[in-house]
């Protein structure tokens, strides 16, 4: 070895790593360096080094160090940033990315780096500049494709996304997160069936990984005709692939009465469905028998719905920072009792951490609760007596907490905009809409739609979704309903736009259509309390349930029909009234006001009493001696 | 291996280093001005990112000391005035930010920014008049510049002229729709003059428009409460709590509209942020209620004279002194040295103007004597028992700094079950709608003596009038118990 070389000081790093002495692997990196202080992989070397010795606050003490004497060295400002984000923070670690990647703009890594970090931290549009930049570097890495594509579809541009993930694909097939990726990107275009093809061959690719079955799970939702059978089937698989690692005993004392700590675990406390439908429930629980800890990304300081969350946690750990078996552990140190899953196998979702078992008791909210998790550590599942009735309980792993109003309970904005007059007695013609995501609509909808425009004589339906931002994917809907026969003149298609703007333009509408299998959630509260009602057509598994359970929470069970036949028919016969609609309308926002679907204090308590409900059970349970419930 | 260069254009380095200051990112703007600095000789522009970076990171002597040093190298730039002019008003050296302004006024005539700095800085000076043409030029250049006509519209109200202040809020409002800013100014400036109305209409057409902001549905609850409507109040009240979490003032407004559990006393912050708002109006708005406590100190501290022999001259302490009108009231009888202490800056500035108080200490009451050592004759508490639900901690705190002959009077509001609501088997006290504490007679004489005072007086007394109708209140005159050491 040529002491003054220092590749061989790497390579003898490396080999040590490989021998499994980081520590003089540490140092080998570290005489390295020295002798060449620009070298990236040397520098990303020692992190790893450090990371392994649990040396990670001191690795971090000698970067400063090296980037206040050396701050035009973006390696040394790159491996900084590394250590930042591992060591959880995310804000600094992104500053020390974008410092290395400003100072080299030519190098791809540096820049690769921050797209990820940006996009863990849930700044999307500062990622997606970055990987495109990084992209413009390495135009053949298939990473920083991938990567992007991924970004891209959390901004919610899923065509761009899908074209570039077939690219991928004509490249190669045998990637299954590649396929994963193009398969949520296909579901969001409105294609479900394809979607879920593409996640049966990722499953096909790799049998034993949880990524191809998380994607499923996340796709048959959508598709038309897929049974509560197959989906918690499908759930069950995924779930059985989760790893479980074996955890200190869970020292909660079994107390039925005492004070509890209840854990929310999300990705989500913030202006998104979570947040619109959970917080006025959190706020109300009785903080005197309730303690509420966040473990959770927070979304920061300008989102109002987080600001909310972070005033009623009495604690916040950051769930991002922490591994699934490390978040687990530190929910049993923080003493959790009642943990309730608000993210299920959504994205930001931590169904494996779950697996590890948090505490005693689990819960399953909203939050990607498209169906039963088919999780066997998962205990309990919050529901109604519409999205649950008793003849569908045995498509469910959990047990059943069926609250005695809605599951959920809607905290309106207060910038919402006024009612208007019902848009029918103005225009002469009834409006229909849709406000939902596109991958809601199915072939099958688009049908049932086109039969209803055909019986009510002059009606025009308005579908308003983000992907209709994008003019191929418009002009693809628009030809689905060409081909049932309907005159385009009559659809109206609208994209993406804020929240009050959106929430305005249900002044245009005068019924909404639920789509189905996937019924729409938040979307109906908001058109409820924007005065229009919406038309149900319910299905078999809980997505397919929302909105019975909004309307019937309202008072307004005359709007949900019985199967796709009734649906026709009850659209056109509530087309047919227009005093009544006009009626209803004039007095909808009061009368949601009024009802148990906005009534914190009210779900508050019942909230509060299903929670108590469980915790005794556990209690009881405890006693007539199960062993280890970190076990079960 | 693979080696990494800074290959950066210094001047897109520095153009970035700019972007990430104006984004709040200091973390990231300082090691790449640190860079930038190795590779371009220093200039006028680098010496303003590092003051602004300074500024940013609250190390203002650091950004001061750069401009000085730029300054000295090139007097004649005006954006390293106008910098400098900016921080000196912040750090309170009015007489520099006023040179540096007019001197960024001189360089350029027709530069807004330069006549609104020196604008703000004649207003600090006590110059509104000059501010008022400095601002209204800077108006008239930036006529969409919202902070300018905030500027303007302070300027114009010191300048004794309210209707035209609330002109120039208005006719921003009219021009911008949502400069969020000006919109709170006015509502705030409605209720500090009291045009209820006015300020709820301004707060009402904030939210049609959408607006997203605790500020604002405080306000409009505020006003809403002022003339009655309390039903309304709540709504706004509530509104405010979700924007605003964790803001105690809204938190305690929510609270008085009896949405929230009541805490046991009015949090200091809410009380600055109250008083600080009402600061140069308090006078003229109290004397207009029919504010009669300082005319019935006045009638205890001559009785406490009398009862002296010799008539001692004790130190007396005022607690929540505020503008200073119990001062005003006893200032010419044979007193000691008077101590005042209140919450709000805004509110002792406007009573070190009177030139009546000794020592003047900014600080919420309850800490205040809780840290004191002192101990004096007469302590008077006029108007601000009020804004303590349970008074055990506040009555502990008083009897430990009493002189042994020593008095103390206060007055709170009363409440009376048929005027009020019976209240349940609890406190004593009760949250009234506009966040103050009132209390019942029983509760007063319980805890006075349970604190270690005996009653001297008790005294049913109109505290003031509201909407038409007399507040009732108590005057209390208590003196240290015989048994109690």
């Amino acid at each position: 070895m040529v002491p003054s070389d220092p590749a061989a000081w790497d390579r003898l790093g490396l080999i040590l790593m490989a021998f499994g002495d980081p520590g003089l692997a540490y140092a080998a990196f570290t005489e390295g360096q020295v002798l060449a202080p620009l070298a990236l992989d040397i520098a990303l070397h020692g992190v790893e080094a450090a990371t392994s010795t649990g040396t990670l606050l001191g690795e971090l003490a000698r970067l400063d160090a090296r980037c206040t004497n050396d701050p035009l060295n973006p390696a040394a400002h790159t491996a900084r940033g590394v250590v930042l984000e591992r060591l959880g923070h995310h804000a600094a670690a992104i500053d020390a990315l974008e410092v290395a990647s400003a100072l080299a703009p030519d190098a791809p890594l540096p820049t690769i780096l921050l797209g990820g970090v940006l996009a863990r931290c849930n700044r999307l549009n500062e990622a997606e500049a970055a990987l495109r930049q990084a992209r413009g570097l390495d135009p053949e890495n298939p990473r920083i494709a991938n990567d992007l594509a991924a970004v891209l579809m959390r901004l919610h541009r899923h065509g761009e996304a899908r074209a570039i993930l077939l690219d991928l694909v004509a490249g190669s097939r045998d990637a299954a997160s590649v396929l994963c990726n193009l398969a949520t990107a296909t579901a969001c275009q409105g294609l479900q069936a394809e979607a879920v093809d593409l996640a049966d061959e990722a499953i096909t690719i790799e049998p034993d990984s949880v990524l191809p079955w998380r994607t499923l799970c996340n796709a048959l939702p959508y598709l038309d005709g897929s049974s509560g059978e197959r989906l918690l089937a499908a759930s069950r698989a995924c779930a059985q692939r989760l790893s479980r690692e074996t955890l200190p005993a869970l020292s909660n004392t079994p107390n039925p009465d005492r004070r509890l700590t209840v854990g929310l675990l999300s990705g989500s406390l913030r202006s998104h469905p979570v947040g619109w439908l959970t917080v006025a429930g959190f706020e109300t629980l009785d903080p005197d028998a309730f303690r509420l800890v966040c473990l959770a990304r927070d979304a920061g300081p300008a989102d109002p719905i987080a600001s909310r969350f972070r005033a009623i946690a009495r604690d916040w750990i950051d769930a991002d920072a922490l591994g699934d078996g490390a978040l687990a552990q530190r929910a049993r140190e923080a003493g959790v009792d009642v943990l309730i899953d608000l993210g299920g196998y959504g994205d930001a979702g931590r169904m494996p951490a779950c697996a590890h078992r948090l505490a005693p008791v689990q819960i399953k909210w909203v939050g990607m609760q498209n169906h039963s998790t088919g999780l066997p550590e998962m205990d309990w599942f919050l529901t109604d007596r519409w999205e649950t009735p008793a003849e569908l309980e045995h498509l469910y792993s959990e047990r059943l907490l069926r609250l005695p109003d809605g599951y959920v309970c809607y905290s309106p904005p207060s910038y919402a905009p006024e009612v208007a007059s019902l848009p029918a007695l103005a225009n002469g013609f009834v409006t229909f809409g849709c406000f939902n995501n596109l991958a809601k609509i199915t072939p099958r909808v688009v049908q049932v739609w086109a039969r209803i425009l055909a019986r009510v004589p002059g009606a025009r339906l308005i579908l308003k979704t983000h992907q209709f931002s994008d003019p191929d994917t418009a002009a693809w809907m628009l030809n689905a309903f060409t081909r049932q026969g309907v005159d385009p003149g009559r659809i109206a298609l609208r994209g993406a736009s804020r929240h009050r703007a959106f929430m305005a333009e249900y002044n245009d509408i005068d019924i909404a259509l639920d789509p189905f299998p996937y019924s729409s959630g938040l979307t109906t509260c908001e058109a409820l309390w924007m005065g229009v009602p919406t038309l149900v057509h319910a299905g078999e598994i809980f997505a397919a349930r929302h909105s019975l359970s909004h309307m019937c929470n309202a008072g307004l069970a005359d709007w949900t029909a019985d199967g796709a036949s009734d649906y026709e028919f009850l659209a056109v016969a509530k087309a047919s009234d227009i005093g009544a609609l006009a009626e209803l309308r004039a007095g909808l926002r009061a009368r949601v006001k009024a009802s148990p679907l906005t009534d914190a204090p009210r779900f508050g308590a019942n909230l509060g009493a299903a929670i108590r409900f469980a915790w005794r059970a556990w209690c009881r349970e405890r006693q007539s001696d199960i062993p280890d419930q970190s076990t079960r | 291996m693979d080696m990494v260069h800074a290959t950066a254009d210094p001047l897109a380095l520095v153009r970035r280093v700019g972007a990430l200051i104006d984004a709040g990112r200091c973390g990231a703007a300082g090691p790449l001005l640190a860079a930038a600095r190795q590779l371009i000789a220093p200039s006028p522009e680098l010496s303003q990112l590092a003051a602004r970076l300074a500024e940013g990171q609250g190390t203002l002597d650091l950004a001061r000391a750069e401009l000085d040093a730029a300054i000295e190298a090139v007097p004649d730039h005006i954006e390293l005035r106008k910098q400098r002019a900016s921080l000196c008003q912040r750090m309170g050296d009015l007489d520099r930010a006023a040179r540096d302004a007019a001197e960024a006024v001189i360089l350029d005539g027709s530069d807004p920014e330069a006549k609104a700095l020196l604008g703000g800085a004649m207003l600090s000076l006590g110059r509104a008049r000059d501010a008022v043409v400095c601002l209204s030029e800077a108006c008239s250049i930036a006529p969409a510049n919202a902070s300018f006509r905030e500027a303007l519209a302070i300027a114009t109200e010191a300048n004794s002229d309210p209707d035209g202040a609330l002109a120039i809020l208005r006719s921003g409002l009219s021009a911008e729709g949502g400069a969020l800013n000006l919109r709170n100014a006015a509502i705030l400036f409605c209720i500090r003059h009291r045009r209820y109305s006015l300020a709820v209409a301004l707060a009402e057409e904030g939210r049609v428009a959408g607006t997203v902001d605790a500020c604002l549905f405080g306000l409009k609850g505020h006003a809403e409460s002022s003339l009655g409507q309390h039903a309304a109040a709540a709504d706004s009240y509530a509104e405010a709590l979700k924007l605003g979490p964790h803001d105690p003032y809204v938190r305690h407004l929510v609270a008085s509209s009896g949405l929230l559990p009541g805490a046991g006393r009015a949090p200091p912050d809410y009380l600055r942020a109250v008083f600080d708002g009402y600061a140069d109006r308090f006078d003229d708005h109290l004397i207009a209620l029919g504010y009669q406590i300082p005319g019935a100190i006045r009638r205890v501290v001559t009785d406490y004279l009398g009862s002296t022999s010799g008539g001692r001259r004790g130190p007396i302490l005022d607690l929540g002194c505020g503008t200073g009108l119990v001062g005003v009231a006893i200032a010419d009888l044979p007193i000691g040295a008077l101590t005042g202490v209140d919450v709000s800056s805004r509110m002792l500035a406007e009573a070190a103007a009177k030139g009546l108080y000794e020592t003047l200490e900014e600080a919420d009451i309850l800490a205040w004597l809780t840290k004191e050592v002192g101990s004096w004759d007469l302590i008077l508490a006029a108007d601000v028992v009020c804004y303590f639900g349970t008074l055990e901690p506040l009555l502990r705190a008083v009897r430990a700094r009493l002189a042994p002959n020593g008095w103390f009077a206060f007055s709170v509001e009363e409440h009376l079950p048929e005027a009020g609501g019976a209240l349940p088997d609890g406190p004593g006290w009760a949250l009234h709608r506009q966040g103050r504490y009132a209390h019942t007679q029983a509760y007063l004489t319980e805890t006075v003596r349970a604190a270690g005072f005996s009653a001297r007086e008790m005294r049913q007394q109109v505290i003031r009038h509201e909407g038409g109708a007399p507040v009732p209140g108590i005057l209390m005159v208590v003196e240290p118990a015989a048994s109690v050491h």
